[in-house]
């Protein structure tokens, strides 16, 4: 494959040029962005949206594969942040590139079987990447956290805003390392006065393209949901998930934010809506059930999900709309019949993807 | 050969994957399955394999040729019958060539449908809505599955708590309020009631959201139920963006305490919880209207309640009433009581900024002064009644 060469000067750090004094400079020759995670989804679709805009002068894309398709201003490296010595790389690059903003997506977006190689690359890799950017002196980063950390409780308000702490359930490594991500990533803002960083907690993404634990659920005949529960569900299309990317790349927003769209819906509407249908299971019997089938890799959630088939993990979109200036086009009803069309097309086989 | 939809979609497929094929979007000459065209819109994937094979100027001339036959055989309907077509076409288009006639096709097409286990997931999909609406609130009231169980509750209003009103002009024409009210009866059918007389007493027919306790959220069928009537879990958060969106509100105070006390004690109102409500009223400029029910606490009388145990079903505790565990679920139906409830009059304390919220003290005094207008209100009218069942 064609891909560049990584240049071979990598100067120990960059001259240091302050922070205005870098965001002037970046703002006159176009800013680069280097995406970690860039074969995911949310990076390749955003390497391609970047690659549209002007204002960047370049994109780095960096992950263990190349991506698919590569624009003109994309430059590829790869980097595996498993690797111990993964800081050192990053740093390397994006000392080399003089990288302006930093988007880390390099997360699971589904339960994984290999608990520990997958806290390697988002608790351990997330770790790396911000030591490599407070090395670099990264202006800015922007995280990809999910709304599902909140957890699903029958004591959750209706609607969670930013302030509300992480209650998904620690036991789980899937949540656990995205939470420590997150931490990490506080720890860089606290430490480096002068960079924006930006943390979005996407609800579940949902669109005709994306793949994650929730599609997988969706594109079931049968879904199996708890009996006598109907917990309220939100989703965001994919393509405001990206808005919402190049927003914080485009703007000084530093913070977290909820990325949602509008609306809830019952769970029993969304099975329907997808049209698929629903088989309700008590909850103690589906608990011991997935359990066994978690352990023996044959279920594609681990048990600890069960609880957002009960109870409600919804997040308050208000701060992004007022902050961020994020206006989500897709209601949660439409980001569903959105999904629901095209995976009627996947039904009948006349649209062919890889299953994620 | 029977010439069938299915055939004619293989084919296509077959097409779509050999580099030399006909675009799909010609090969699809049949109108009434265009969904080859909705597939080139949704993917991407797709579209590449066959961007990869530019044809010929021969082969598209092949094409053409191929095309106008088609055409032909479709719109003359003249050998539509017929098995075999004047020019044979190439045999890979062997089910192209005997097209259908129409009323073969529909009776195969109806036969095919009703045989096929997608047409009873549709069906049952939409039986499944028929009851519900498509869109919900924010808080997840279902207006139409309200709709549906609203008879339940005027039986309930009407016939079998016979419920009297009384001050539900004090309640304002729009814009929010926040209803405050005592809570009783073992099983909280007050949240309802209060509900079902705004909606049919007041002149503009209000919709009021009540507060109701975590305990119920726990519960399997009865959280999605309340939820879907329009009950919100009690907390500082929901109540406010209540507020924020003008509705009428209604809270119980007492919360568990409230239900949850024995017989001895009823009309006694308890303790009002940490004053959150003053706290939510004075903080987002809200009037109070202080509400009693009387009647409610003899529906399920509760002698004895048993505390231990209860944790582990997630419950705060298993009431012991004259019925209850004797009759088994049965004796959880309220006794036909007659009930009244009373609005009292609007209260806003427009003196208070709302810094006052953080006034410990004064927050205090003003949920003393709500507790004790509605006590004063209980007691006024169980001295009036003359019976319990009668009223």
């Amino acid at each position: 494959m064609g891909t560049s060469a990584p240049p071979q000067h990598p100067t120990p750090t960059r001259a240091a040029d302050g922070a205005s004094d870098g965001l002037t400079a970046s703002r006159a020759r176009g800013q680069v962005v280097a995406i970690v995670g860039a074969g995911s989804f949310l990076g390749s679709n955003l390497a391609g949206l970047l690659e549209e805009d002007p204002r960047i002068r370049r994109i780095i894309a960096l992950d263990t594969e190349p991506p698919q398709a590569r624009g003109d201003k994309t430059r590829v490296y790869p980097l595996d942040l498993t690797d111990p010595k993964a800081d050192v790389r990053l740093s390397e690059v994006l000392t080399s590139e003089r990288v302006d903003a930093l988007v880390h997506l390099a997360f699971l977006s589904s339960p994984s079987f290999a608990a520990a190689w997958a806290h390697e690359l988002e608790s351990v890799g997330t770790m790396h990447a911000m030591v490599a950017a407070r090395h670099a002196q990264v202006r800015k980063v922007v995280l990809w956290s999910q709304t599902i950390l909140y957890g699903a409780h029958p004591t959750n308000p209706n609607f969670l805003t930013e302030r509300h702490p992480l209650r998904a359930n620690r036991r789980e490594p899937f949540f656990a390392d995205k939470v420590e991500a997150e931490a990490e990533v506080q720890r860089f803002a606290d430490r480096s006065p002068g960079s924006v960083v930006t943390i979005l907690r996407t609800a579940p993404i949902l669109g005709p393209t994306v793949q994650n634990y929730l599609t997988r659920y969706l594109s079931r005949r049968v879904c199996p949901t708890m009996m006598g529960f109907d917990p309220l569900w939100q989703f965001v299309h994919e393509i405001d998930a990206l808005a919402a990317f190049k927003l914080a790349i485009d703007r000084d927003v530093p913070g977290v934010f909820n990325i949602v769209a509008d609306g809830v819906l019952p769970l029993s509407t969304v099975i329907k809506l997808a049209g698929r249908v629903a088989m309700p299971i008590p909850h103690p019997i589906a608990e011991t059930a997935i359990a066994a089938l978690w352990m023996a890799q044959l279920a594609y959630a681990p048990p600890t999900f069960l609880k957002y088939l009960r109870f409600l993990s919804v997040a308050d979109g208000r701060k992004a709309w007022d902050t961020m200036g994020f206006r989500p086009a897709y209601t949660t009803r439409e980001a569903l019949l959105d999904f629901a069309s095209a995976q009627r097309l996947r039904d009948v086989h006349l649209l062919h993807e890889p299953t994620a | 050969m029977t010439p069938t939809p299915d055939d004619i979609r293989d084919d296509r497929d077959d097409l779509d994957d050999g580099p030399e094929s006909i675009s799909p979007n010609v090969v699809d000459g049949d109108p009434s399955r265009p969904y080859r065209a909705d597939a080139d819109a949704e993917s991407e994937s797709d579209v590449a394999p066959r961007s990869r094979a530019p044809l010929t100027e021969a082969e598209v001339a092949a094409k053409i040729r191929t095309l106008e036959e088609r055409l032909d055989s479709m719109i003359g309907k003249r050998e539509a019958g017929e098995g075999s077509a004047p020019r044979p076409p190439p045999p890979r288009f062997a089910s192209v060539r005997a097209l259908p006639t129409e009323p073969e096709s529909t009776v195969f097409d109806t036969a095919r449908e009703l045989l096929s286990t997608e047409f009873y997931l549709r069906k049952w999909g939409r039986l499944g809505m028929r009851n519900r609406s498509e869109e919900v609130d924010d808080f997840g009231r279902d207006p139409v599955y309200e709709r549906r169980v609203e008879p339940f509750f005027d039986f309930l209003y009407d016939r079998y708590f016979r419920v009297e009103c009384e001050g539900i002009g004090n309640i304002p024409a729009e814009g929010r309020c926040l209803l405050v009210a005592n809570h009783s009866g073992t099983l909280p059918y007050d949240g309802m009631m209060i509900k079902t007389a705004v909606k049919r007493e007041h002149p503009q027919q209000r919709e009021v959201r009540w507060l109701a306790e975590d305990f119920i959220f726990h519960f399997p069928f009865l959280g999605s139920f309340t939820n879907r009537i329009g009950a919100v879990r009690a907390c500082q958060e929901n109540a406010e963006r209540l507020l924020a969106q003008e509705q009428l509100t209604a809270v119980f105070p007492e919360g568990v305490k409230g239900i949850g006390k024995l017989f001895s004690k009823r009309y006694q109102l308890q303790r009002f919880g940490r004053g959150g409500f003053i706290k939510l009223a004075l903080r987002s400029r809200t009037p109070i209207i202080p509400v009693a029910v009387v009647g409610a606490e003899e529906t399920n009388p509760m002698l004895l309640r048993i505390d231990y145990l209860s944790h582990a079903l997630g419950i705060p505790y298993i009431p012991v009433t004259p019925t209850f565990p004797l009759l088994g679920p049965l004796g959880l139906l309220p006794l036909p009581t007659k009930w009244r409830i009373l609005f009292g009059d609007r209260v806003s304390w427009e003196q208070y900024g709302p810094e006052a919220a953080d006034d410990e003290m004064l927050v205090g005094r003003l949920a003393e002064q709500v507790r004790g207008s509605i006590q004063t209100m209980l007691d006024r009218s169980v001295k009036q009644r003359a019976s319990v069942w009668l009223g």
